[in-house]
């Protein structure tokens, strides 16, 4: 992957640092160099200038030190040049020919440099000759072995022809008066000598230095490519990390397939992704999630199983790259594939419990892009889309039996209702009296028909709610209205105030949100049933001198309902069942022995229809605390603001 | 004083009886319907003061119906002598749908609408504020 093409690089996420770092590291590492060498050379300058100094006035020697501090100064003077150029390359970004470029400008007029600093202070004679290995080595850092060894054999052909130059008298002799005792530059054997030991010297010094650079600038290569290809597994297992969150926080089927072709795509570099998912007859693949594909190329036609190659292929379990997918045979629909640009397809299977039930497809628009990490990767994403998918599948097939209940048991309790409603109406008829007067045993068995048939009643009317929550009959009726929250809640709490004082009970409305206009849209039927139904358990379960609590709060567009209590609580084993249809913990039971067991399953599903989640949290004998959290609803415009609520 | 006339139209027989043992122990005298067809057959032969209509009937809609026949605007209607007689409907479908309905002069033209079903007493109360006591 680190030979990416451009295209695939623009729709690289930015999560981690971009990959063009692999570039401006080696800028990053020139500029470095060139930083150094001037930093030496600020060190040689003030050392030949000091050197030149303590020679002429500790040593007492005669030597051209006018010279020597003019080359000195010059030094200093070429070098505040390079630190500015430095500076202002770095700013610029410049490319690494710019600091090619000028690595080449320092190491002429070094040399230059170094050739009359040799000449004044001696020629053959002078120990300062001994200093061109130093410039041999930097010059095998900047530039290639062969100009390393071209650079050994250059100071050597330098001084060999300043020494043959003074030897032969044709070029003045500059030696330090004091140094040696007789001059040694007309010494042919001492002058062919030490050519000798500085040209060997010089080669092998060439030679080590740029062996060692070789391998150093090997190892920098290979950390840059290293740091490519952790970027891009650093990339991918984030984005697995990803698809293995989406796992867990939701099982909305479509969410959870959006969310992994998008991170496929985004991560693999490539401008497309498709799943594929086997239908109902189990013969056809459709689509069911795209992400990058045209319409057009969708509506392409069926993509069968007895028709479609590939998709066979795939379907027995293997991944298939098709490098040149235009020219495949596995292809089945050629000219579309060419009319979307498509050139390259990586195809793996979604294998559940049951075998493969879709397909995983990333498309890219240049032949052979998709190589064997690819592969792996596409099938790790495969893999935990897979368990995502089929998690996502069973939770749909349970919403829609949960709403299939419900409608059943709709249809049964409306069968029940209208004769139930009779018989309390024939029942009443009669205790009023119409009929004559009754016995007192009489009125006394129609009392306890009526009771009955109250409970009947009161089950079938919680039935009919609860399956109106399932079936979302009563939110989707067409009434969701946008209203002011804290009133709703306000009002809900003064409908409690009297049964609460009754009952002698501490009951108060903590708003902590005191006139901010946090908005709600619902249906206003069913958020005050909820209320109802919440505060009214709290007041019936919490004894006298007891105290319950309505506060209100909002974050970030979550708005926080709490009704507290400190009533008889929830013991732990009933906590788990708490919302389920008909259950009862047996400490409510005990206290108040009619009651429906639905009430909280209603309400269950009434959050969840407006979007919103209950949780609760109690301790037995010390109270209970029920919180509905759901999602705060735009400030209505003007027009429809006089919807407030209805007091 | 000449005793008020109530017709109870309902398709459920038991329902009837004992609406019209609540609505006769008030004084009121009460002819019954088991439907609208019948509804219709009865009506020339009496002169009501209120009537009192179930909505699903022969039709789940039966009810809004006839109400819209009664209160036709158009003089030569069948109904047109009935038009200024009160009507109550009674209904569950407040509890079985997700409609909701209140009166209303274009679309339901009744007086009062009673929520099904019909606790004792409540019917008499609604009949008496609607045309007084017989």
């Amino acid at each position: 992957m680190i030979s990416e093409s451009s295209s695939r690089e623009k729709v690289a996420p930015t999560i981690l640092p971009d990959a063009r770092g692999q570039a401006s590291l080696i800028e990053a590492e020139l500029s470095n160099s060139v930083a150094w060498l001037i930093r030496i050379r600020w060190l040689a300058a003030i050392g030949v200038i000091l050197a030149t100094w303590i020679v002429t006035t500790v040593f007492d020697l005669e030597v051209y030190s006018h010279v020597l501090l003019g080359i000195g100064a010059a030094i200093l003077a070429y070098n505040s040049g390079f630190y500015w150029r430095n500076r202002l390359m770095e700013e610029a970004k410049a490319p690494a020919s710019a600091y090619q470029q000028l690595v080449k400008w320092q190491v002429a007029l070094d040399w230059m440099a170094m050739i009359l600093l040799v000449h004044f202070s001696g020629g053959i004679e002078s120990p300062v000759a001994l200093f061109f290995i130093f410039h041999i080595i930097i010059v095998s850092i900047f530039f290639s072995p062969r100009a390393a060894l071209a650079s050994a054999v250059l100071a050597s052909v330098l001084l060999a022809v300043n020494a043959g130059l003074e030897y032969a008298g044709m070029l003045p002799h500059a030696g330090v008066e004091g140094f040696l005792e007789a001059p040694l530059y007309r010494q042919g054997m001492y002058v062919a000598a030490t050519l000798f030991f500085f040209a060997s010297t010089s080669l092998i010094a060439a030679y080590l230095a740029s062996s060692i650079e070789r391998n150093l600038r090997q190892r920098e290569q290979e950390v840059v490519q290293l740091s490519g290809q952790l970027h891009q597994t650093g990339l991918r297992l984030q984005t697995l990390n990803e698809a293995a969150r989406t796992v867990n926080s939701t099982l909305e089927l479509k969410e959870v397939l959006n969310r992994l072709v998008e991170s496929t795509a985004r991560v693999m570099g490539v401008q497309a992704c498709s799943i594929r998912l086997l239908d109902k007859s189990g013969l056809n693949l459709e689509p069911v999630a795209i992400y990058g594909l045209s319409q057009a190329y969708l509506d392409k036609g069926p993509v069968s199983l007895a028709s479609n190659l590939l998709a066979r292929e795939v379907f027995s379990g293997k991944v298939v790259n098709l490098p040149d997918a235009l020219n495949s045979p596995l292809l089945q629909y050629r000219e579309e594939a060419q009319q979307e640009g498509i050139r390259a397809i990586l195809s793996a299977p979604l294998l559940g419990k049951d075998g493969p039930f879709g397909v995983i497809r990333a498309y890219a628009m240049t032949p052979g892009c998709f190589d064997q990490q690819d592969e792996v990767f596409l099938v790790a994403m495969a893999s935990q889309g897979s368990s995502a998918i089929e998690n996502a599948l069973a939770y749909q097939t349970i919403e829609e039996l949960d709403q299939e209940k419900g409608r059943f048991i709709r249809m049964v309790t409306h069968e029940l209702r209208s004769p139930v409603g009779v018989i309390r109406n024939l029942l009443s008829t009669l205790k009023a009296g119409y009929m004559g007067d009754l016995p007192g045993q009489g009125v006394d068995l129609l009392n306890r028909a009526s009771r009955r048939l109250e409970y009947l009643q009161k089950l079938i009317d919680d039935l009919l709610d609860l399956a109106a929550g399932k079936t979302g009959v009563l939110a989707w009726g067409g009434d969701l209205e946008t209203l002011l929250m804290e009133r709703l809640v306000e009002q809900a709490v003064q409908r409690f105030e009297v049964t609460a004082r009754q009952k002698d009970l501490n009951f108060r409305f903590d708003n902590s949100i005191g006139g901010q206009g946090v908005w709600i849209k619902v249906n206003r039927e069913v958020f005050d049933m909820v209320l109802d139904n919440l505060i009214s358990n709290a007041i019936k379960y919490t004894a006298p001198g007891g105290n319950v609590t309505v506060s209100i709060g909002v974050n970030e567009g979550v708005i926080n309902i709490l009704i507290e209590d400190t009533g008889i609580g929830i013991p732990a084993e009933s906590m788990g069942q708490l919302f389920y249809e008909f259950y009862r913990a047996p400490n409510a039971r005990a206290l108040e022995p009619s009651g429906t067991g639905l009430g909280l399953a209603i309400v269950k599903e009434y959050v969840k229809r407006m979007n919103g989640h209950i949780t609760v949290e109690s301790r037995e004998n010390q109270g209970s605390c029920f919180s509905v959290t759901l999602p705060a609803a735009p400030t209505p415009d003007i027009e429809s603001a006089d919807n407030q609520p209805r007091s | 004083m000449k005793k008020k006339v109530i017709l109870l139209v309902d398709d459920d027989e038991d329902l009837r009886l004992s609406l019209r043992l609540e609505l006769e122990s008030g004084g009121f005298i009460v002819y019954e319907a088991g439907g609208v067809g019948e509804a219709a057959q009865v009506l020339p032969k009496i002169t009501p003061d209120l009537i009192v209509l179930d909505v699903m009937m022969e039709t789940p809609t039966a009810g809004f119906q006839f109400a819209l026949e009664l209160r036709d605007k158009d003089p030569n209607s069948t109904w047109s002598q009935y038009a200024q007689v009160p009507i109550l409907l009674l209904t569950a479908i407040h509890r079985m749908t997700p409609f909701r309905f209140e009166p209303d002069d274009e679309y339901l033209p009744v007086e009062e609408i009673i929520e099904k079903p019909v606790d004792h007493g409540v019917l008499l109360e609604k009949v008496r504020n609607l045309i007084g006591r017989p």
